[in-house]
């Protein structure tokens, strides 16, 4: 059912230009339409950006998944940063744009179709998402 | 065929008529569609894409170059979707707290709620009127078992929720104390046991309590650092400031008060207020207590509780239909 | 109206020059630079109110939470160059009997 995985190292800036242009490949390929392919380019760039600044290392890796109802991508980000002592309160409207850093959690969020994340104080941060492709 | 499906059709076809004729009706169409897909929560990178979309379908093997320009467009649309989503999803909250505000606001009413005593040498008058939707100004009337009138005029620091959650705790504790206890001087002291105990530094009220006794016509009363109110002596014609010294409650736990007394004469007035009064300010200058005692003396000779209504429009209007802070005034005319 | 917040460290002396309204939109951020100076011990720190033209309530608190802080840690506050306006607020309130303040001369010159 599920392809094996395809993987960007986070360490630098440049790194996050690799992991969007993967994301958007991928999702090509599995016919995701332009505009959802700049969602999740948008979101993987949010999900590596993150990384980037407050983990400083971790990786993007993406899979397809493909079973007889959908099709679609899935995305994970798993760093060994600081971790997120409160998540409800990163998931909150406005936490993270009003201090001017981006669309944050809430964006990827509405960007992808299904998200989930598990983060522990100074072990680190697991992220999973997934964009369907649209029938 | 729903709006949105209706919505594309009609700007793919209103978009080849402006291209054709470049006329105005096309793009005041172009406006009602756009109000359509805000309606609807299109987003910007879809109209991009809609926009491509069409263009490929008017004008198919056009040039390339334009079509790669409006794919970074439409990239460049997306951080704006979501911004437009998040302003969306953050006005149904605000929505949503301001209809719990309006619930705790009238529970509030409910909860404060107090009327003016009749009594028969004494004419009173109330208003009492938050800044936001919830008060921060405290005042209670209540007549005793030996027939004397206590009246409670308070401040909490701030505005708003926090204040008006301290307001219940006011309300309580005055309640609680036990009718032999109820002289000014001895509620401010065990009030402020109270509030000593049950607020964090840096939070004070201010409190003016007042106990008039009708049968010698005599008002006692003590301040925890409140606003000065005024007291007109009819026989000399003129306002003077109730001077009380006086600790605000909450500071510091073992603070006594004095009590002072006065003699209330038939044309007497007396008026206890709140800072929301006598800090308006118009025009970012403050008025003056000399300004505050001009108005009330304007409408002095009304009955009392029209005179209040009647001072409150005026400040009212002075700030412009936009009260910075809490106000309440308490008026007393001494009618015989 | 904004709050300016000025801190010179001379030896032994802090001084505080504010400059500006303090109201409940400025207060939290003078309690922020305020009370983290009365946390050291043997301190002095005057605050200059010159510049000062209003205040409410929600200042005094600031004030009150710095003396708090000042008797625990063994540190020193005062206030000086009030205005009338800001003077009559200490005074209604009994907090002048509390609250060092030095009403005619200017505590560090500069």
């Amino acid at each position: 059912m599920m392809s094996s995985q395809s993987c960007v190292t986070i360490q630098k800036e440049w790194d996050i230009v690799a992991a969007r242009q993967l994301g958007r490949e991928i999702a090509k390929k599995i016919g995701v339409g332009t505009v959802d392919q700049a969602r999740i380019a948008t979101a993987v760039s949010e999900i590596a950006r993150n990384i980037y600044l407050y983990a400083k290392n971790g990786q993007v890796c993406f899979d397809v998944i493909d079973t007889i109802d959908q099709k679609g991508i899935l995305i994970i980000a798993e760093d060994s940063g600081p971790g997120i002592e409160d998540i409800s309160q990163v998931m909150e409207d406005g936490y993270s744009t009003s201090g001017g850093l981006g669309a944050g959690l809430p964006g990827v969020k509405r960007l992808m179709d299904e998200f989930d994340i598990k983060s522990e104080v100074d072990k680190g941060t697991v992220i999973k998402t997934i964009k369907w492709v649209r029938k | 065929m729903d709006t949105l499906e209706f919505d594309r059709t009609n700007y793919k076809e209103l978009l080849k008529k402006y291209i054709e004729t470049k006329d105005e009706q096309s793009l005041y169409g172009a406006e009602q569609i756009s109000k359509s897909f805000i309606k609807n929560n299109i987003l910007p990178e879809e109209i991009v894409n809609l926009h491509i979309q069409a263009m490929i379908e008017l004008y198919p093997g056009k040039s390339k170059e334009i079509y790669s320009s409006m794919n970074f467009l439409l990239e460049t649309m997306i951080s704006y979707g979501l911004a437009h989503q998040e302003y969306q999803s953050l006005r149904e909250k605000q929505l949503e707290l301001q209809s719990e505000i309006s619930v705790a606001a009238s529970m509030q009413n409910t909860l404060l709620a107090t009327s003016v005593p009749k009594v028969d040498d004494l004419d009173i008058g109330v208003i009492s009127v938050p800044a936001h939707q919830m008060n921060g100004d405290y005042h209670h009337l209540v007549t005793g078992k030996d027939g004397t009138i206590g009246i409670a005029v308070a401040d909490v620091i701030g505005k708003g929720i926090p204040a008006a959650l301290c307001m219940s705790m006011i309300k309580y504790s005055l309640e609680s104390f036990s009718e032999q206890s109820a002289n000014p001087k001895l509620i401010l002291e065990n009030l402020n046991r109270v509030v000593e105990r049950n607020v964090e530094t840096g939070m004070f009220i201010t409190m003016f309590y007042a106990q008039y006794n009708p049968s010698t016509s005599i008002l006692h009363y003590a301040s925890a650092g409140h606003e000065p109110g005024y007291y007109f002596n009819a026989e000399k014609n003129n306002f003077e400031e109730i001077n009380a010294k006086g600790l605000v409650l909450g500071v510091s736990s073992d603070t006594k008060y004095e009590q002072y007394e006065l003699t209330l004469n038939k044309g007497d007035m007396v008026v206890l207020l709140t800072d929301g009064v006598t800090e308006c300010r118009n025009n970012g200058k403050f008025i003056e207590s000399e300004e505050v005692i001009e108005v009330i003396k304007n409408y002095a000779h009304l009955p009392a509780q029209e005179a209040v209504n009647q001072v409150y429009k005026y400040f009212e209007r002075l700030q412009e239909f936009q009260l910075k802070d809490d106000f309440t005034l308490i008026m007393m005319k001494k009618n015989v | 109206m904004n709050l300016e917040i000025n801190v010179t460290e001379h030896p032994d002396i802090i001084l505080v020059q504010l400059s500006g309204e303090i109201d409940a939109y400025t207060a939290p951020q003078l309690k922020d630079k305020l009370i983290p100076l009365t946390n050291r011990k043997g301190v002095r720190i005057e605050v200059d109110l010159e510049n000062v033209n209003y205040m409410d309530s929600t200042g005094l608190g600031v004030f009150i939470s710095a003396l708090k802080s000042s008797k625990e840690n063994g540190s020193k506050i005062t206030l000086f160059n009030l205005k009338d306006r800001v003077q009559r607020l200490f005074k209604i309130t009994g907090l002048h009997q509390l609250i060092d303040i030095n009403l005619d001369e200017r505590g560090v010159n500069n």
